[in-house]
């Protein structure tokens, strides 16, 4: 045990974390430099694109320090974004330190302390890493005294590398063994394994990542997870070496995974506890949550013959995204599909992604909503996370929303536009102080359907890209709202529907109307769009009939030429749903609820 | 002749058009993006031998011996670029080569200035019998801001010399909707075409393309084009002026007197065969369509060394083709016979099209008539959307 070393790499967005990562499992002779690519963890199509980390990937390093010793360093990899901070927590909890990442050219940012929070409420030991000192914007003295001044670490444990080159990486390995604790538990104990992700392969099964807390755990035990007494028998243990390496058994300290016979990820969840059916442990591990969904939108195929397919697309998604959730959705509109759960918006862009890209169906997203807990006058209760579902106005007694407590980083210029736009999303509480000179933390409470749509680039424009933004989940709490409607040629689009706060109804159905009238081409006819509160209408406007098109000319070599364009032009109208004669373009769904800038 | 077609499932019973490409032009005007090459030192004399070649090439080939040609066009570019007894002998050269009808529609463009009296008359004794003017604009103003190497009097004077060279059949080609240019001044320009007594007309909105000078100065806002009311207005006094002459419009953007109707273009939109020689140009015979190389020199490289063009082919699927079939066949004002398609391509279009259809007609986009189905007055500004709804 005195040789392990479990750890995670903490960092805010674009810090680096990934290409740190590659460059360590080089250093480690884990891959030839043929074969090193760059952000080796970070695997799928769409984290590539973005620079994010959504699946997490863990490695185990072997490791020869100077010194000769040889060490096995467990490198828990974490998701990055606060659409996830709850799986970072997990993965946390099965590590006794973490790197904690700073660019030198951006310095600590919001989740640059997020994470150093959640770090620190899992007791964990922290090497602070100033990375990319490559970058000619590099300040990395300015970096180390920010480190040491405003998060009081001691300079001695700063190191300073930039993955990219591998300048410095050598030192940070070094600093993993000897600033880091070894793992501590006992291997004679009950069992005890902290499940902290889990990953879906078609041949296996689920492959449980797991950190063995205490006793130990051998091919062909009987296993349970104690938040919902499941029995499974061990069919398969080891370490992931790149490739799963199965082992005889793992034993307290390590981090390996376990495959079980578990059939989708959604029957293993983050946080759990495993131990064994012929010797429990009294308690399961502290900290355990179920996940929890916020954003809730519902998926429709362009076309309805595609239905059948997002159905089984939706399935396999799920085998392997265990916070996905959905079940069957109708709209007048729409016809038939999905309403979905996520963690945040940035998940469900996700999985919008992946259902067009992977399994190539063109969808329609609904406007996002958050869950309301209706209170009802005959006393029943009512939880609403569909504006279809919105009860008679009549019969309601009162609503609460959904809150979340907003950190927001940002030099000391932009704090008035910041408290500006917290108010004009219904802020309060507004808190702020200097965690560091010329930087403040402005803390918030909003509601939670205030910020889920483009909150996060707003702020962003605002501030130049300077602010970063985090935020966690708080309360529910009162609030007065109100069903908009859009109608689309006299029609109502059920799709377009949003439940509003009332003091933002109107000036959402004006902006929505005007939004609506931006998206939506002119066509053969005159259309009116109309939004409505109950049944009086607060705003409207007209799309004008398309009067002509440019009649070019057309002799044997244009042919092709034009039959392409024409067919292009039908494409596109492909892509559009045709809701009485009117079709409206997929980006419409969404737009009604972009603000102005 | 139709009734042999039907019978016999073969297209080369049907009517052939022949285009020759000319690919030069005294200097690239602004808004075009077709494929010529303008300046001094052009190889026209290479050319000259290389299409001769392309030509002699067709009189090995049994692929071409049943088919009938009942009009050739010889279009650019330029052609006058090409010295009038040339383009004479390149006619000639054609009908010695193909099988071509007793009574050929012989077309070719010319642009002002570019061809005196004696040429056209050349031209004229030659064989061809329909001439089409690239006037343009009638507004001296206009053509400088489209880059035209030509003036007003130049058209009118080329107009005069192809009468009395003996031309009974010319078109004058006019665009509208130019930068700046006011539904009045389209008016006076399209009168004074009027006035020239042309027996057709091509008219057209001018259409910005991509990577043209033109292009770039209305993305940099440099001019702007007119208005959407304005074009309308334009479009407008177009049909209402030529019908007060008698010139009726019989596509989307040609008018003619009764009989004088391009039986060349007719062709393309009745989706009939053609065969098109010279860099550039396309051919369509059955289901295959190819273009020939568009570049001068490498066309004539190959014709040289290989004795053949490369082409690009495309192979059209028989439901493909039907239904360019139908959206060529729309841009005319009579439409489409659909008892024609149906014997052509075996498609009943009706049932084919099924709702769509049955909604533009309802809609009054469409218009059924007996055997024909047409675009409205309705329909016809809007024509690309509708066809974008059946191709």
């Amino acid at each position: 045990m005195k040789t392990i070393r479990n750890f995670s790499i903490i960092a805010h967005i674009d810090h680096g974390k990934s290409t740190l990562a590659d460059r360590m499992i080089q250093m480690c002779g884990m891959v030839t430099d043929r074969e090193f690519k760059d952000q080796l963890l970070d695997n799928m199509e769409i984290e590539r694109e973005r620079g994010i980390t959504i699946k997490s990937q863990t490695i185990c390093l072997p490791y020869t320090a100077k010194d000769g010793t040889k060490y096995t360093l467990n490198l828990v990899d974490t998701p990055g974004h606060v659409d996830f901070s709850y799986e970072v927590s997990r993965a946390l909890a099965s590590c006794e330190g973490a790197l904690l990442l700073i660019d030198a050219a951006q310095g600590i940012e919001a989740q640059t302390l997020a994470n150093l929070y959640l770090a620190m409420e899992n007791d964990l030991d922290i090497i602070p890493v100033v990375n990319k000192i490559d970058l000619p914007s590099a300040e990395p003295e300015k970096v180390t005294e920010q480190i040491e001044e405003d998060l009081g670490m001691d300079g001695d444990t700063i190191k300073l590398c930039s993955a990219k080159t591998g300048k410095g990486v050598d030192d940070v390995l070094e600093a993993i063994v000897k600033y880091l604790p070894p793992p501590e538990g006992d291997p004679e104990a009950p069992l005890q394994a902290l499940i902290f992700d889990a990953n879906y392969d078609p041949y296996r099964g689920t492959i449980i990542s797991c950190r063995i807390i205490n006793g130990r755990l051998k091919t062909g035990d009987n296993i349970i997870f104690m938040s919902n007494g499941a029995e499974y028998k061990v069919e398969e243990l080891g370490i992931f070496h790149f490739r799963r390496e199965p082992q005889k058994e793992l034993s307290a300290g390590e981090v390996g995974y376990i495959i079980a016979g578990v059939k989708t990820v959604s029957d293993t969840k983050p946080g759990d506890t495993i131990t064994l059916k012929s010797a429990p442990c009294a308690d399961p591990l502290e900290g355990f949550q179920e996940v929890q969904q916020v954003v809730f939108s519902s998926i429709y195929p362009i076309s309805t013959d595609d239905y059948e397919d997002l159905a089984a697309a939706l399935e396999k998604l799920k085998l392997n995204d265990a916070a996905l959730t959905f079940q069957k959705d109708s709209s007048a509109a729409l016809g038939f599909g999905f309403r979905c759960g996520f963690l945040g918006l940035l998940h469900l862009e996700v999985v919008q992604e992946r259902l067009e890209r992977e399994f190539g169906i063109s969808l329609i997203l609904t406007v996002p909503s958050v869950r309301y807990n209706f209170y009802l006058n005959d006393g029943r209760e009512l939880i609403v996370d569909n504006p279809a579902h919105f009860p008679d106005p009549s019969t309601i007694d009162r609503v609460e929303e959904p809150y979340i407590k907003a950190t927001i980083l940002i030099p000391e210029r932009y704090m008035g536009t910041v408290m500006t736009l917290c108010m004009e999303r219904r802020g309060e509480n507004t808190n702020y102080h200097y965690p560091m000179p010329g930087r403040i933390e402005f803390t918030c409470e909003l509601p939670l359907a205030e910020v889920i749509y483009d909150f996060y680039d707003i702020l962003k424009s605002v501030t130049q890209g300077y602010g970063s933004f985090d935020y966690e989940l708080a309360d529910y709490r009162g609030s007065d709202l109100v069903k908009l409607d859009f109608l689309v040629n006299g029609e109502p689009v059920d799709a377009l529907s949003q439940l509003v706060h009332r003091t933002k109804a109107r000036e959402r159905g004006v902006r929505g109307c005007n939004r609506l009238k931006e998206e939506i081409p002119r066509q053969m006819f005159k259309i009116a769009i109309q939004a409505a509160i109950g049944g009086s209408f607060v705003a409207r406007t007209n799309i004008s009939a398309l009067r002509k098109d440019v009649t070019a000319k057309c002799y044997g070599g244009d042919i092709s030429r034009k039959r392409k364009l024409l067919e292009k032009q039908k494409a596109g109208k492909k892509r559009m749903k045709t809701v009485g004669n009117v079709d409206i373009p997929q980006s419409a769904f969404l737009a009604v609820l972009k603000s102005d800038q | 002749m139709l009734d042999s077609y039907l019978s016999s499932h073969r297209e080369d019973i049907l009517p052939h058009g022949l285009y020759i490409h000319i690919p030069f032009c005294r200097s690239k005007c602004d808004y075009c993006a077709f494929y010529s090459i303008a300046g001094t030192n052009l190889p026209i004399e290479r050319f000259f031998k290389g299409l001769h070649k392309e030509i002699s090439f067709y009189s090995q080939r049994s692929s071409m011996a049943n088919r009938e040609f009942a009009t050739i066009f010889f279009g650019g570019g330029t052609p006058t670029m090409l010295s009038p007894s040339s383009l004479v002998e390149l006619l000639q050269l054609s009908r010695n080569i193909f099988d071509v009808d007793d009574n050929p529609e012989v077309s070719i463009e010319v642009n002002p200035a570019t061809v005196d009296y004696n040429g056209l008359l050349t031209l004229r004794r030659g064989g061809f019998n329909r001439i089409s003017i690239g006037v343009q604009s009638l507004n001296d103003e206009e053509l400088r801001l489209l880059g035209r190497p030509h003036c007003v009097a130049e058209a009118e004077k080329t107009m005069r010399s192809a009468r009395r060279a003996g031309f009974h059949n010319v078109s004058i080609d006019l665009m509208y909707g130019l930068p700046g240019q006011t539904p009045s001044q389209w008016r006076e320009t399209l009168l004074r075409g009027l006035e020239m007594e042309p027996q057709h007309l091509s008219i057209y909105e001018l259409t910005p393309e991509e990577g043209t000078p033109l292009a770039r100065r209305l993305a940099e806002d440099v001019c702007h084009l007119p208005h959407e009311d304005e074009v309308l207005e334009m479009m407008d006094i177009t049909v209402r002026e030529c019908t007060a002459m008698g010139i009726l419009r019989y596509e989307i953007s040609n008018y003619a007197l009764p009989g004088f109707e391009c039986e060349h273009n007719r062709n393309y939109w009745r989706a009939y065969p053609y065969l098109g020689l010279g860099p550039g140009a396309v051919s369509r015979l059955n289901i295959r369509r190819a273009a020939n190389v568009a570049d001068v020199n490498a066309y004539c490289e190959s014709i040289e060394q290989a004795g053949v063009v490369p082409v690009e082919e495309e192979v059209l699927d028989d439901e493909t083709w039907f239904r360019e079939a139908v959206i060529m066949g729309l841009r005319m004002l009579d439409g489409v016979s659909i008892s024609e398609l149906h014997h052509r391509f075996g498609i009943n279009a009706l049932t084919y099209y099924g709702e769509i259809l049955s909604k533009l007609i309802n809609d009054k986009f469409l218009v059924i008539d007996g055997d024909h189905l047409h675009l409205s007055p309705l329909g016809l500004p809007i024509a690309n959307s509708i066809m974008a709804r059946l191709v």
